[in-house]
């Protein structure tokens, strides 16, 4: 059924190679392998040790949970900054749930995560904001909070739940949150409506795509996967003070930007960029200090390469303007 | 019209990667004329006059105005030569006051050393409004706080208040009211006794032949002819166009057959505030009902109110079985489908695949408990996009990529997979070239045999007479009269109810 | 009856008094709430000072927020312009310190804005790799430790210098809105880029400008700050996002306020309203921690009742 005759000789199979979805799509992976080849050889081999990749792991577990939540907030072309005040809310709830019961905790982290995402969700809804004024709003106000309940101590938790700080454990939660999600964006309706609403949120809404319903979701699922995420912290750290989680989303917007998560959302999301980008920006963060370089050095060289990778993974194509 | 060129077109062409949209276009205008450019969506037109005006560089060839070779980058140096365009699409931009917007460009007359004399253009601008009869549009406001009809005609003073010695109007008319349309035509047929010259684009033929001296037509992006207006009629262009005899089978032949008594929807009483009032009518089983009209007459949103899409509705649409459609999940659910007049942003997703393009409303359909299988989903969209022979490389090709008729065959192989009943066509054939849209009045009277019930809202007359069981004319928001299908209907009778 | 209150809401001193009316509804709550240790003359005076610095930033935004573009360097440059400045001043006296302070400020703007035209990627993404990259250049000017404005150099500290300085600054604004095409160009990208293109202006000189008259204004917004804070440290991990966004919400009215014609008035009166906020709780005996709370509500009910989207429309 093809129609389009080539009538011109291709410019240059490199050139469009170079331009091609498929190269596009293929980048984040080649950037993990060479930053991993990279820090590999830099560190002469130290990064692969085993116990340097089960602390790398460890670091992995609450951005990846994180970001998948975000993720699908993202893949509707908004945005949201509250991931790094949610956690630290979130956080602080999980403690002090903790001398009550894990499972309380476990749920009530949850539900203050999933609370935050319904305020952000209702205000980006129904009064028709932008997202990412909406998040730095919240985030504002949710930071303020955190502060204020840690304004005299910090607040520490349950003996009971530090003793889960258990590699298996933290492995299993984020797998599992990763199938789950992997499953729900592939194989049901979900996928498609979010996708639908990134790429033409009106022909969505006229092709019987419950819009509304849809966004408000997605940031209650991105604030409920960060309030889950509260949990494996808390475990691993024992005690919230008031810069928990700060700058968190600047983190994940990075991770998922390396892993080719298209700014603007949409058809051309993948699932896989969620594990890329995460992976990649720890490996990245861990070889910086492994090489011990300086904290404002190893912020210089983390800037250069989101901007160089932003650059070469942007699909120009869907941003008709570019703000 | 003077004997005396005004503009030489030689050799004009363009490619936009392997489209070959303008292919060696050479033709010449006199002073004092007004030349129409017609062919269908495709052939060029735009393109030609795009290049013309800076919008897009030079392809090959060139444009000589008054004996001066044109290379224009943009409308600005278009206009420092004398040329200037009136667009299709909104050319005014909010957040500037009037007079910003008129001399947009070209505020070096009210600069002084970088300074600019922003009470002077307020003058200047105000001054010009006047001359043109626009006294009640204020220069110092901002252009937000006017509607869309009188940012039109600011629009108009800006292309035209320097005295291009070519106007372009490229399809703006389809933008304007009747009473928009007549300060337009008052306007070029100034230019024109002024010895200077029109480039009019349109597709409504019917305006073209009233309103030009001279057409030329252009098919696929190659020059077929230039034609004296006085010896044309519409059958005429439309051959020209399409390079071939149209046939009988454009439209529906049958008459006489009687309406089902059987009511599929019935509106009762629907208002949308600023849009419809009191609307009620009952569609049949098996009919096409037409709704006509003006522009702006509410027609359009009498489709959205149909399919639940209306902001603050009031009143009832109810289905046969009692069912109530507020919202368009209901009513996509039960049944309906709407294909919107604004297609590109209301009917389908621009930056997705035609595959889930068409999946898009039959997911739940498609899914086995809940699942969703990849396989399913291609056969199904690969079945419904040959079934309207949609002319693309295969289903996960980007809908951006195609001409508007094969977007509009997407629009339509989705509901038709959807197995609506009750379909809301809004000027289902609009913007499309003449071939696809005999297609789409061929599927139209086969899905009314097939017991299918249509609603086809039309700016176009001829189509409304042509494909309609039953006519509803709307004006200012209701509706002001109805007709049956008969040979005997004309133009005229349908107009008389719509001003 | 009610034509004339569209024909009021149409006019530009509807705008004002809709701000004067928040000004004094907000001052009225907390004067009643603590008549004592809150809004006295003197007080809404130390109020201005403070709120007059985060306007300048405002100011600057302005440009950059109604092209539809963003900045998330601004933070980190008000800490690096104003580390130059110290610099310089310990060295240079006055000169020093205000040609530090802008230069660097506009030199910044230029960077971004030159990287901005050249990689053709979203501009919040662009600053937000250019903020980590512009707050380590801090630490290695700053040499790691806090940089301090030398006793004899403290004009812009107080009263009347700071207030004549931003004075300056407001005038700066309205001149180049209202005199010179850049205020036009800018509005007119912000509508739509496209036909900005066709109507012969050079986008991508015009994004230039703005980001370099933003970060002009962020130059002299870091003269004030580090005045008024006499000392300036300079801190990696995105330390500096927090400073994003106090301008920010003074441009939120600004551009709340554009259809009045009257974008700086709001942009001023907007970012004193959040100061009596924040000093009206403060005064009614909440720690200092509840300011990102203030912050947060705050804004959070501005761009609620000013910067709705209309029905049906797409939001992202």
């Amino acid at each position: 059924m093809s129609n389009t005759v080539k009538k011109d000789q291709e410019p240059s199979k490199l050139r469009s190679f170079l331009n091609s979805d498929t190269f596009k799509g293929m980048l984040p992976f080649i950037g993990l392998v060479v930053i991993i080849v990279a820090m590999n050889i830099m560190t002469q081999g130290k990064i692969l040790t085993p116990k340097r990749l089960r602390l790398l792991l460890s670091q992995v577990y609450y951005p990846m949970i994180v970001a998948t939540g975000v993720f699908f907030v993202m893949t509707l072309g908004s945005i949201d900054f509250t991931e790094g005040s949610t956690l630290g809310l979130a956080s602080i709830v999980v403690s002090k749930l903790s001398f009550i019961s894990i499972p309380l905790a476990i749920l009530g982290g949850i539900l203050t995560g999933a609370a935050i995402g319904a305020i952000n969700g209702f205000f980006h809804v129904k009064f028709k904001l932008q997202s990412f004024i909406i998040t730095i709003c919240t985030m504002y106000l949710f930071r303020g909070v955190c502060a204020y309940l840690t304004t005299e101590t910090a607040v520490p938790a349950s003996a009971a739940i530090k003793a889960l700080d258990l590699n298996w454990l933290k492995i299993t939660i984020t797998v599992g949150v990763l199938l789950v999600a992997w499953f729900l964006f592939r194989f049901t309706r979900i996928g498609n409506d979010v996708k639908a609403v990134g790429s033409g949120e009106i022909a969505a809404r006229f092709s019987g795509v419950k819009t509304d319903r849809v966004k408000f979701l997605a940031f209650v699922a991105a604030g409920a996967l960060t309030g889950l995420a509260a949990f494996v912290n808390v475990v691993k750290v024992g005690s919230i003070t008031a810069t928990a989680g700060n700058q968190l989303e600047t983190q994940i917007l990075i991770s998922l930007v390396l892993g080719g998560l298209p700014i603007t959302g949409g058809a051309k999301v993948r699932f896989s960029n969620i594990i890329v980008g995460t992976l990649m920006y720890t490996v990245l963060n861990n070889g910086l200090v492994m090489l011990g370089y300086e904290s404002q050095t190893q912020q210089l060289i983390k800037g250069v390469i989101f901007l160089l990778f932003v650059a070469l993974t942007i699909d120009r194509k869907a941003l008709k303007v570019i703000k | 019209m003077s004997d005396k060129v005004l503009l030489v077109a030689e050799h004009i062409d363009k490619r936009f990667g392997i489209t070959h949209a303008v292919n060696d276009v050479s033709l010449t205008i006199n002073a004092g004329e007004i030349r129409a450019l017609i062919g269908e969506n495709g052939s060029g037109k735009s393109t030609f006059s795009q290049m013309l005006c800076g919008i897009y560089t030079i392809g090959g060839g060139t444009f000589t105005l008054d004996g001066k070779e044109l290379h224009c980058r943009n409308q600005v140096e278009a206009n420092n030569e004398g040329v200037a365009i009136i667009v299709q699409e909104m050319g005014t931009l909010s957040g500037l006051t009037v007079a910003e917007n008129i001399f947009l460009g070209h505020e070096e007359p009210f600069m002084h050393m970088g300074v600019k004399d922003t009470r002077a253009m307020n003058k200047a601008a105000q001054r010009l409004l006047n001359e043109y009869g626009f006294e009640r549009v204020k220069a110092s406001d901002m252009i937000d706080l006017y509607n869309f009809e009188d940012r039109k005609l600011v629009e108009i003073v800006k292309a035209t208040y320097m005295k291009p010695k070519i106007l372009v109007v490229d399809e703006t008319t389809t933008a304007l009211s009747q009473n928009g349309r007549y300060e337009l035509y008052k306007i070029m047929d100034a230019i024109r006794a002024d010895g200077r010259s029109v480039i009019f684009i349109s597709h409504d033929l019917g305006e073209v032949l009233t309103h030009t001296d001279t057409i030329s037509v252009l098919r696929d992006g190659e020059y077929i002819a230039t034609v004296q207006t006085k010896d044309m009629t519409e059958d005429d262009l439309k051959r020209l166009m399409v390079g071939r005899e149209i046939g009988t089978a454009y439209y529906r032949t049958d008459y006489g057959e009687t309406i089902s008594g059987e009511v599929v929807v019935s509106v009762k009483n629907v208002n949308v505030p600023g849009e419809i009032h009191d609307v009620s009518f009952e569609l049949h089983r098996g009919e096409i009902l037409g709704f006509g009209g003006l522009s702006e007459c509410g027609m359009h949103e009498v489709g959205k109110a149909i399919f639940g899409a209306s902001w603050d509705r009031t009143g009832s649409v109810t289905l046969a079985d009692g069912t109530q459609i507020n919202d368009i999940p209901t009513a996509i659910k039960h049944s309906i489908a709407y294909a919107s007049k604004n297609r590109d942003v209301e009917s389908i997703i621009i930056n997705e695949s035609i595959r889930n393009n068409i999946v898009l409303p039959s997911l739940d359909d498609l899914a086995d408990h809940g699942l969703l299988n990849n396989k399913k989903l291609t056969a199904f969209a690969d079945k419904y996009a040959a079934e309207m022979q949609t002319k693309m490389q295969n289903v996960n090709q980007f809908v951006s990529d195609l001409s508007g008729g094969n977007k509009q065959k997407v629009v339509l192989a989705r509901w038709i997979g959807k197995g609506s009943d009750i379909l809301v066509l809004d000027s289902p054939t609009r913007g499309i070239d003449v071939k696809v849209k005999q297609a789409i009045y061929g599927l139209m009277a086969d899905l009314r045999k097939q017991g299918k019930s249509i609603i086809m809202i039309s700016e176009e007359i001829p189509e409304l007479l042509g494909m309609a069981d039953r006519i509803l004319v709307m004006k200012d928001g209701r509706i002001n009269g109805e007709f049956l299908r008969d040979p005997n209907l004309s133009e005229e009778d349908l107009i008389a109810k719509m001003v | 009856m009610s034509k004339t209150i569209e024909k009021l809401k149409a006019s530009r001193y509807y705008g004002l008094i809709l701000l004067c009316a928040m000004l004094l509804f907000f001052y009225g709550i907390f004067k009643i709430l603590t008549p004592s240790n809150f809004g006295s003359l003197s007080n809404l005076y130390t109020y201005l000072q403070s709120s007059i610095i985060y306007s300048v930033g405002g100011c600057g935004l302005y440009f950059i927020v109604v092209m539809g573009l963003f900045d998330f360097a601004v933070g980190a440059n008000i800490v690096l312009s104003s580390i130059v400045g110290v610099i310089l001043a310990q060295k240079y006296g006055y000169a020093g310190f205000i040609v530090g302070c802008l230069g660097c400020g506009t030199l910044i703007g230029f960077l971004i804005g030159m990287l901005y035209n050249s990689l053709n990627v979203p501009s919040m993404i662009v600053t937000v790799g250019l903020m980590l990259i512009f707050e380590s250049i801090a630490v290695y000017v700053a040499g790691g430790v806090k940089q301090t404005l030398p006793e004899n150099l403290r004009f812009f500290s107080g009263a009347p210098g700071n207030i004549i300085l931003a004075g300056l600054a407001f005038l700066l604004m309205y001149f180049i809105l209202n005199y010179t095409k850049i205020g036009t160009y800018c509005n007119a990208i912000g509508s739509n880029e496209f036909v900005a293109k066709n109507m012969g202006i050079d986008v991508k000189k015009y994004k230039l400008i703005g980001f370099m008259l933003l970060h002009f204004f962020v130059g002299i917004m870091a003269i004030l700050t580090v005045s008024y804070g006499t000392t300036m440290t300079a801190l990696t991990g995105m330390s500096t996002m927090s400073r994003n966004f106090q301008p920010l919400m003074g441009t939120f009215f600004g551009v709340a306020f554009r259809k009045y014609k009257m974008p700086i008035i709001a942009i001023i009166v907007g970012e004193f309203i959040i100061t009596i906020i924040f000093n009206g709780f403060v005064a009614l005996g909440a720690p200092t921690t509840v300011q990102n709370i203030v912050t947060g509500g705050a804004l959070l009910a501005i761009v609620s009742l000013t910067a709705r989207g209309a029905k049906g429309s797409v939001v992202k």
